[in-house]
């Protein structure tokens, strides 16, 4: 541990304050954030992901760049420690999945900028591999067929262009319209050496001519080809993943005002809503549409493990000393002070009260891939008490905490609590003799959610899907598989 | 100790009835909590302000610390406008709340020491106290006195009605916590049961029905019939202001209301040429019989069917505390069948705490869990054991608030349902949800007493929350497996129809 967390207890706030400082080396402050990680002195998703976002931010910029290959593998080092840190809170994978996808979309661009350029460097570096694409998917060959024939002269084919994207799913738009505006300059061995990059993401599929390492000896070679350009596009490309990661940071801090942008398309006046544990993203939600509605929140409060920040949130969150990682920008108004009606319930009561509630608004620690989440301990029952009523489930989620994992072995994800919070250890006698249960999480299964809404709007539980196809790339899914080389 | 001042203070003014004189001693008490109360508003206005400036220089540091861009900066801007607009337009409004006064913080104090832990101490010296001040009736009793405090500023017509609007039939009278103002016609033990009743000494429907019954025999025991009246007649009134008594201090259990009407009828049947110590004998000997029959043997009968349901390897999960369930659990581990038990509890009661010390005491492998961790415990379950406070005759199990939920899980789950009631619980009533017929208890039980004061002990000063506090709610016959009860095993829809065999008889 450096010395850096000075007098405060150690925490996002002084986490953040100490990886900034340039006389803390990268390796300190990753250990720094294992060890903050494990003590669970950080936790929560968004604080987790927040420093995610900072530590491989400083990564990224104290990597002396010559290759892409180096800094991907790099990043995938440092992710893959923080991953093991604290396995639970899948937003840490999250956050190192979207910077790997920003350094190779920038890498990907530059090439594309490099081989316009130096169309003969390109074609020489790559003869083999367009090859091997075609012996090992259909899929590739459609694609390749259509590069071919897509040129803007030929707008007669429209029925391609329209199938292609659909195939590829949503990341493949923007890559293909570069490679159109390329094509009427290039010759088309250069279109097939760009789609040797798209040929990545197959490479997870196990075949010995194609290990995740095959990229990085292809830009090897252009690279000591022109070793002076790719300096200068090297340092280029540093400050433009930093400036990837930077909107990354700003998405992570702007995620739940975006939600709450969506709060008055969601809540009709006299509304009857419930909600369980103290959520900043709920909270904020609700405070947008009290603005403009009149409406009743009933609030659960979460005994054990939350109730402290939940009645300290209905009486209106003087301090915020329950949570050290609640930063300062936490600080929340009311709701009761905001004209709503709050009414504080102990857990039980919940299904006494669901036949009058009118929609069921929860927060969430993580989304994973199916639909399903995993949500503070109780919030299970909840989703079927209101399943059991009719009543929708809506669930307020940051992209980030969208997680590719599919729910395979869901006792891995939970976690359990201080048995204390239920019966305190001065009850000696009876906490010898019983055993004491204090689930953190509950998993919540999909079919009991109607609608999330992240920062990019509402969405089906089934859609989500797609969202986690345009944020992560698929070689980074599987974040531990993935080779050190 | 704050008590009461008006009680003391007067001395035994003439006794009318229970109706009369409530009204009177709480407008006494309306007036010392206005004259505290209006002192603070000045001081308030100053600390909001204070509390908002501090507030918006928080947001700025915070937005400094993230390098806010600009689209960021502006957002921020925006939302300290909204927030200053909603701060003025409460200011124009006015605050409807008013802060408590340093006077007042002493009061508030010496509530809470007394909320603390009333509990532990309570039966012993209760009994004591009661025989000393019931004969005048007069004096406060020393328990919980502060209470007595809390309910008349709830109802203070300037305040803000802190009342959960769905559910404001049910507020009614704050509970009665002193004999203060009791009919004189109220026997002693009626006037300790009622308190103990209120105070959770005495919990759980069988044990209210069972107490209140013999509270009752007392009181006929002690029954001297006036003059020009016959027993028949007079003995029924004579009840009604016992029965109004323990309706103030807690709303009766559906098990004491059936028993109620039973001692009535069996009243009324009384022949009045009977001599007066004979037909009190025999009424004596009827409640005994009662008590033997619709609950104690009941109980057997049921804990003897039940503990056949109970296989070895069994993981049975409970939820709160039943009597009858932990009758089952403590015979079943006595006749050697190798189970563990799971009890799952509830703020703010915590009686399954009591239950699972009790079997742990014996023996038993018990864990411990509360309703967050349900959807966790019930995946290892095999069975669960439920207690009932009523059986509606369409079914359904009126008991503890949080069952419906524990019953869900289970049936979500494919864990059979097993309720245990015996049929004195059984009523003709229906009901649809836990809105219309229902239980609320003191919102102060809510808040949680620890070394650091809950943020909760301030919620009447806080405008638009309400603290909830249901007493029981309503699981749906379809997740209920199957009811034990001493006529036998039944699904929940035969309820109805024992429930007929057994008032016809």
């Amino acid at each position: 541990m450096p010395a850096a967390t000075g007098v405060t207890a150690p925490s996002l706030t002084t986490f953040t304050r100490s990886v900034r400082s340039k006389g803390i080396s990268v390796e300190s402050s990753t250990d720094n954030l294992i060890s903050l990680l494990k003590r669970r002195q950080i936790r929560g998703s968004q604080a987790c992901a927040i420093a995610t976002a900072y530590l491989l931010r400083r990564v990224v910029e104290s990597v002396k760049v010559t290759d892409v290959g180096r800094l991907i593998e790099r990043v995938q080092q440092v992710g893959q420690r923080l991953v093991s840190a604290q396995p639970r809170e899948l937003a840490i994978g999250n956050i190192v999945r979207r910077v790997l996808g920003v350094i190779r979309e920038e890498a990907e661009e530059d090439r594309e900028g490099e081989t316009s350029g130096y169309s003969d460097a390109g074609t020489d570096s790559r003869p083999h591999t367009p090859r091997n694409q075609d012996v090992r998917s259909p899929e590739h060959s459609t694609i390749l067929s259509r590069s071919f024939t897509s040129s803007p002269l030929r707008h007669g084919e429209k029925d391609e262009q329209v199938e292609a994207p659909g195939q590829w799913g949503p990341q493949r738009p923007p890559l293909l319209t570069s490679h159109a505006s390329y094509a009427v300059t290039n010759t088309a061995p250069t279109v097939t050496s760009m789609f040797s990059l798209l040929s990545q993401p197959i490479s997870n599929f196990p075949s010995p001519t194609t290990s995740p390492g095959s990229q990085s000896p292809g830009i090897h070679q252009s690279l000591s080809s022109q070793t002076l350009s790719n300096i200068t596009a090297a340092k280029d490309l540093k400050a433009e993943v930093v400036e990837g990661i930077q909107e990354i940071l700003e998405e992570l801090t702007q995620a739940d005002d975006q939600i709450a942008g969506y709060a008055l398309e969601h809540i009709h006046s006299n509304e009857v809503i419930l909600t369980h544990t103290s959520s900043v993203t709920v909270q904020k939600f609700l405070l947008k549409a009290a603005t403009k509605r009149k409406f009743t929140v009933i609030h659960a409060e979460a005994y054990p493990n939350n109730h402290e920040a939940t009645h300290a949130a209905a009486v209106g969150n003087v301090r915020g000393d329950f949570d050290e990682d609640i930063g300062a920008e936490k600080f929340q108004k009311a709701l009761t002070a905001a004209g709503v009606t709050v009414v504080l319930i102990p857990d039980s009561a919940v299904f006494a009260l669901m036949s009058r509630i009118n929609k069921v608004i929860l927060g969430t620690h993580v989304v994973l891939a199916n639909g399903g989440l995993v949500a503070a301990a109780g919030a299970k029952a909840i989703a079927k008490a209101a399943k059991v009523h009719a009543t929708p489930v809506v669930v307020l989620s940051g992209v980030y905490k969208l997680s590719p994992v599919y729910p395979f072995d869901m006792d891995s994800l939970m976690e359990n609590g201080d048995p204390s919070k239920v019966i305190g250890y001065d009850d000696g006698g009876f906490v010898d003799k019983v055993k004491i249960e204090n689930p953190l999480f509950d998993y919540v299964p999909v079919e009991l959610v109607n609608l999330y809404i992240t920062n990019l709007g509402g969405h089906a539980p089934s859609y989500l899907h797609c969202i986690i196809d345009d944020h992560y790339r698929p070689e980074d899914i599987d974040l531990d598989k993935v080779d050190v080389y | 100790m704050a008590t009461p001042p008006d009680a003391g203070s007067r001395p035994a003014v003439a006794q009318g009835s229970n109706a009369t004189e409530h009204p009177l001693e709480n407008g006494v008490q309306h007036q010392h909590t206005a004259s505290n109360s209006e002192q603070a508003p000045a001081v308030k206005g100053k600390a909001k302000d204070a509390n908002g400036t501090e507030n918006k220089k928080k947001t700025a540091e915070g937005s400094k610390d993230g390098k806010p861009s600009g689209k960021e900066l502006k957002e921020k801007s925006k939302a300290e406008k909204v927030a200053r607009r909603a701060q003025q337009k409460q200011a124009q409004q006015g605050q409807p709340v008013v802060d408590l006064g340093p006077e007042k913080q002493g009061d508030k104090d010496a509530r809470k020491q007394s909320l603390a832990g009333p509990d532990s101490n309570f039966p012993k010296t209760q009994h004591k106290r009661t025989g000393s001040t019931s004969t005048g009736g007069q004096k406060p009793m020393p328990f919980r006195p502060a209470q007595a405090h809390a309910p008349p500023i709830k109802e203070e017509p300037k305040k803000e009605n802190k009342n959960v609007a769905l559910f404001d039939h049910l507020y009614g009278n704050p509970r009665r916590s002193t004999v203060a103002g009791a009919s004189r016609d109220v026997h002693p033990a009626v006037l300790a049961l009622g308190l103990q009743i209120r105070n959770y000494v005495i919990c759980g429907s069988s044990a209210r029905c069972v107490a209140t019954l013999l509270a009752f025999k007392r009181v006929i025991e002690s029954y001297i019939t006036p003059p020009q009246t016959s027993l028949p007649r007079h003995l029924t009134t004579h009840l009604s202001s016992q029965i109004d008594y323990l309706v103030s201090c807690r709303p009766l259990s559906i098990s004491m209301g059936n028993a109620i009407r039973w001692l009535k009828v069996k009243i009324s049947e009384v022949d009045i040429s009977v001599e007066e110590f004979r037909a009190k004998a025999d009424l004596c000997n009827a409640i005994d019989n009662f008590i033997t029959e619709k609950i104690i043997v009941a109980d057997q009968v049921i804990t003897r069917r039940a503990v056949e349901k109970i296989k070895d390897g069994d993981l049975i999960l409970t939820y709160a505390k039943s009597s009858i369930v932990q009758q089952v659990l403590v015979e079943a581990y006595r006749k050697g069948k190798q189970f563990k038990v799971i009890v799952v509890d509830s703020r703010p009661l915590f009686e399954g705490k009591n239950l699972a010390r009790a079997l742990a005491e014996l023996g038993l492998d018990v864990q411990y869990s509360l309703t967050h961790g349900i959807s966790h415990v019930m995946k290892d379950a095999t069975k669960v054991f439920l207690g009932a406070h009523a059986m509606m005759s369409d079914g359904r199990l009126y008991s503890r608030v949080g069952t419906a939920l524990v019953a869900m899980t289970a049936k979500e789950a494919n864990v059979p349902v097993i309720v245990c009631c015996e049929s004195v619980k059984y009523t003709e009533r229906v009901a649809l949800d836990s809105f219309v017929h229902n239980e609320i208890a003191p919102p102060e039980e809510l808040i949680i007493h620890g070394e650091k004061s809950s943020p909760l002990s301030r919620w009447l000063e806080v405008p638009n929350l309400q603290l909830l506090n249901l007493m029981y709610d309503l699981t749906p016959a379809e997740y209920i497996t199957m009811v034990i009860d001493e006529s036998g095993y039944l699904p929940p829809s035969s309820v109805p129809f024992m429930q007929r065999l057994s008032t016809n008889t």
